[in-house]
């Protein structure tokens, strides 16, 4: 079914209907579809040494208070990152808080634009803005933000293509460092100490027995 | 003995500990007072600073390095997770700007002991000799003070040390490497086969890990995070290769003490100012040596009153590689996260092709991101919502080969100091960065030849992303104090006793990844440094 590239978003005119996807059989996925429907990475946790085995079972077991963003932030920014990320039904990864975490804590990427602000303030400038304009009541919240990634939308004054930057570089960094998102684009996960010997091309060579298999079709009876 | 044949006159292999991974000796270092007057002190525990420190310490240097990090234990502070690991990384704050501003921070810049070499992906290529005169072979650049041949030795010797795999090498100075190149994944099996296909010659290696056990250190388990540090002590850094050998021979690897400034009086230096638990301190010292890479080592000069800055020539000169990278599609399941990043190159596109319509040119690499990196990656070729999401399901699909494109060095292209203080008082950084036409016209070339690389290989899609790679220069070697910081022996231009060794010495970075000529320079250093005393 992936042999050949029909799905990908650049070879036709809009990305296919993911709910078309395969339904997770075990673990979980965010939106719960995915292209390995029966491979849970949490279910190798035993097998990774101690202290990776804490830290990543606490992205998944502990989600952290919002302390940065003011509650009427927060609203709005969960919208504008459920469009920005297309978590249009549970479960979700909890994107906002993981990001708040971080702003919290300072924890920055080491370097700002000479005419940007703080991260956390460039946040702070997309919330004011989605709020004046009402992004909680628009009907088509999809198109407002393809406006802000192409630059049509107002960021307070700042440099569009930069804030853009900024915000999407921690909020792919929440989603993509969390297992749910590693089970449903079939990443192995930590590999230590085990490490991997099937190295190959293709799904004989190339797949460690505990690594997911993809599906080639959907359940006829789980699926529909 | 064990594994293969180790090196002379560095026992770091054998020091460390087959059940643990932290540098065992670090609990018995030696511990000098801040009023010792040491021999010398050493700003940074990287690349040039612990190779330097090892080398003199055999020659029975008394020796600190200060290092603004922690020092690392992996077992206790190591995760196999690329979110978990950003405390590798320079993340203090820097401004950047100018034309084309270049990211710092995970990308580019260490903190803590062993420095960015902690990060890198792996690969230890030599430079080319044309490297070393590209004023005068080709009319850009600059000339070193220091030639191939003189840096040779060191590059056979580091390349020992480290222990670097691959074919042998039949570019620049073709030369064979003492193991033999890793089997490959399928990720890069793939690749080779679209370069072959496209006319384009691709070896495996060079990259600093032990194909075998090596001294203590366990062979490669081919898990896939060289650049979120290695657990297993397999891929080469300072940590592994000189710091521990350094430490059995009396040098003290001081951890979580931020140099503020350098001391100076009467014409010579006296030791450095540095911020440990919150107190500013002072190491004495005969000799200084600033090994803090390209962004911090100009900032501290510059923060030390302007030394060596006579000729406001410190920061300048800062150089970076164009780093774009051509992901493409394949029907079989690639899973490119597999085996290490760094596992086949080619530099074919190397030297000047006066055909091509520019001066210099660049190599070409495997790159294998993790989900994170390959998110920014989709991100940066235009997508998101349910488009990036649909291409990061069909990772497993994907494999992706990066350029290092020689950029020129030009004297704007600078570090200086911002008006905003760090934490300890200290102003940040300021690095502001453009290219020239020269640069643009490589970096689109060197993207034209991935695209057709992947277009021989039947790739039934491609995304892209521009992005940079490596920091050198800002501190450079020259012939005259009017047009650089340090001479040929990386001295200070009119202070006896002030040294750079890091890769901001360099003026050219050609398009080879610069940790083994950084460790080779060290080398070289050490060995006239002892000469001369």
């Amino acid at each position: 079914m992936f042999r050949d590239a029909g799905h990908l978003p650049k070879l036709r005119d809009t990305p296919p209907d993911p709910t078309q996807l395969p339904r997770q059989r075990r673990g979980r996925t965010p939106q719960m579809h995915g292209r390995y429907p029966d491979y849970d990475v949490l279910e190798n946790a035993r097998h990774w040494d101690e202290t990776t085995r804490e830290v990543v079972l606490a992205r998944v077991n502990e989600v952290p208070p919002v302390r940065f963003f003011a509650p009427e932030e927060a609203e709005v920014l969960r919208l504008f990152l459920d469009v920005a990320l297309a978590q249009d039904a549970e479960p979700r990864i909890p994107v906002l808080e993981m990001v708040d975490a971080r702003l919290f804590t300072g924890e920055t990427d080491g370097y700002r634009y000479d005419d940007m602000p703080e991260d956390g303030e460039t946040w702070r400038r997309l919330a004011r803005q989605l709020r004046a304009d009402g992004f909680d009541r628009l009907a088509d919240r999809e198109e407002y933000v393809r406006a802000l990634h192409d630059g049509e939308h107002a960021w307070e004054g700042l440099n569009a293509e930069r804030a853009w930057s900024v915000v999407m570089r921690y909020a792919l960094s929440a989603f993509y460092s969390h297992p749910w998102a590693w089970n449903e684009i079939g990443f192995g996960g930590p590999a230590y100490p085990r490490g991997y010997m099937r190295m190959g091309v293709g799904d004989h060579r190339g797949r460690e027995p505990h690594e997911g298999a993809e599906a080639f079709e959907r359940d006829p009876v789980q699926d529909s | 003995m064990k594994g293969s044949r180790p090196p002379r006159d560095n026992r770091s292999a054998f020091l460390l500990d087959v059940h643990r991974r932290g540098i065992p000796g670090a609990a018995r270092m030696r511990r000098y007072e801040d009023g010792d007057e040491v021999d010398l002190v050493i700003v940074g525990a990287g690349a040039g600073g612990g190779t330097l420190a090892q080398r003199l310490a055999r020659k029975g240097w008394r020796i600190v390095i200060l290092e603004s990090g922690p020092f690392w234990d992996p077992d206790r502070d190591w995760v196999s997770d690329e979110a978990g690991q950003h405390k590798l990384y320079w993340t203090a704050p820097r401004v950047i700007g100018g034309g084309d501003p270049v990211e710092l921070g995970k990308n580019n810049s260490g903190h803590g002991v062993g420095g960015s070499m902690i990060h890198y992906a792996g690969y230890a290529p030599r430079f080319h000799p044309s490297d070393f005169e590209t004023n005068n072979r080709d009319g850009v650049g600059a000339d070193w003070p220091v030639s191939y041949e003189e840096l040779r030795p060191h590059y056979e010797r580091v390349e020992r040390e480290l222990p670097v795999a691959g074919q042998d090498w039949p570019w620049g100075d073709p030369h064979a490497y003492p193991h033999a190149a890793h089997p490959i994944s399928g990720a890069a099996e793939q690749a080779r086969r679209g370069a072959l296909a496209a006319g384009v010659d691709m070896r495996i290696g060079p990259v600093a890990i032990p194909n075998g056990t090596f001294g203590n250190r366990p062979h490669c388990i081919y898990r896939g995070f060289c650049l979120q540090a290695c657990k297993v002590n397999a891929k080469a850094s300072p940590f592994v290769t000189h710091l521990p050998d350094a430490i059995e021979h009396g040098v003290e690897v001081r951890a979580d003490s931020h140099a503020v400034r350098i001391g100076f009086a009467g014409g010579r230096c006296t030791g450095v100012t540095y911020v440990r638990d919150g107190r500013e301190r002072f190491q004495r010292a005969a000799a200084v040596c600033v090994s803090g890479y390209s962004i911090e080592s100009p900032r501290l000069l510059l923060n030390s009153d302007g030394l060596a800055n006579a000729a406001d020539q410190v920061g300048r000169y800062l150089m970076v590689q164009g780093a774009t990278q051509v992901a493409a599609r394949f029907p079989d399941a690639l899973r490119q996260y597999k085996g290490p990043p760094p596992e086949i190159s080619s530099e074919q596109f190397y030297e000047t092709d006066e055909s091509r319509g520019f001066a210099r040119g660049f190599s070409i690499q495997t790159v294998g991101p993790l989900p994170i990196d390959w998110a920014q990656h989709v991100l940066a070729d235009g997508h998101w919502g349910h488009a990036l999401r649909e291409y990061m399901r069909d990772y497993n699909h994907w494999t992706t080969l990066g350029l290092l494109c020689e950029l020129l060095p030009l004297a704007e292209n600078r570090v200086t100091l911002a008006e905003e203080k760090d934490a300890h008082g200290m102003p940040v950084a300021r690095f502001d960065y453009t290219q020239c036409d020269n640069d643009r016209a490589n970096i689109a070339y060197g993207t034209k030849v991935l695209e057709r690389i992947w277009e021989a290989a039947g790739a039934q899609d491609t995304l892209t992303i521009g992005r940079y790679a490596h920091l050198v220069g800002g501190c450079r070697m020259g012939f005259s104090p009017e047009d650089s910081v340090v001479d040929r022996d990386h001295r200070a231009w009119g202070i006896p006793n002030l040294f750079v060794c890091d890769g901001s010495v360099m003026p050219t970075q050609g398009a080879a990844n610069p940790a083994l000529t950084i460790m080779a320079l060290a080398s070289r250093l050490a060995e006239r440094l002892s000469a001369g005393r």
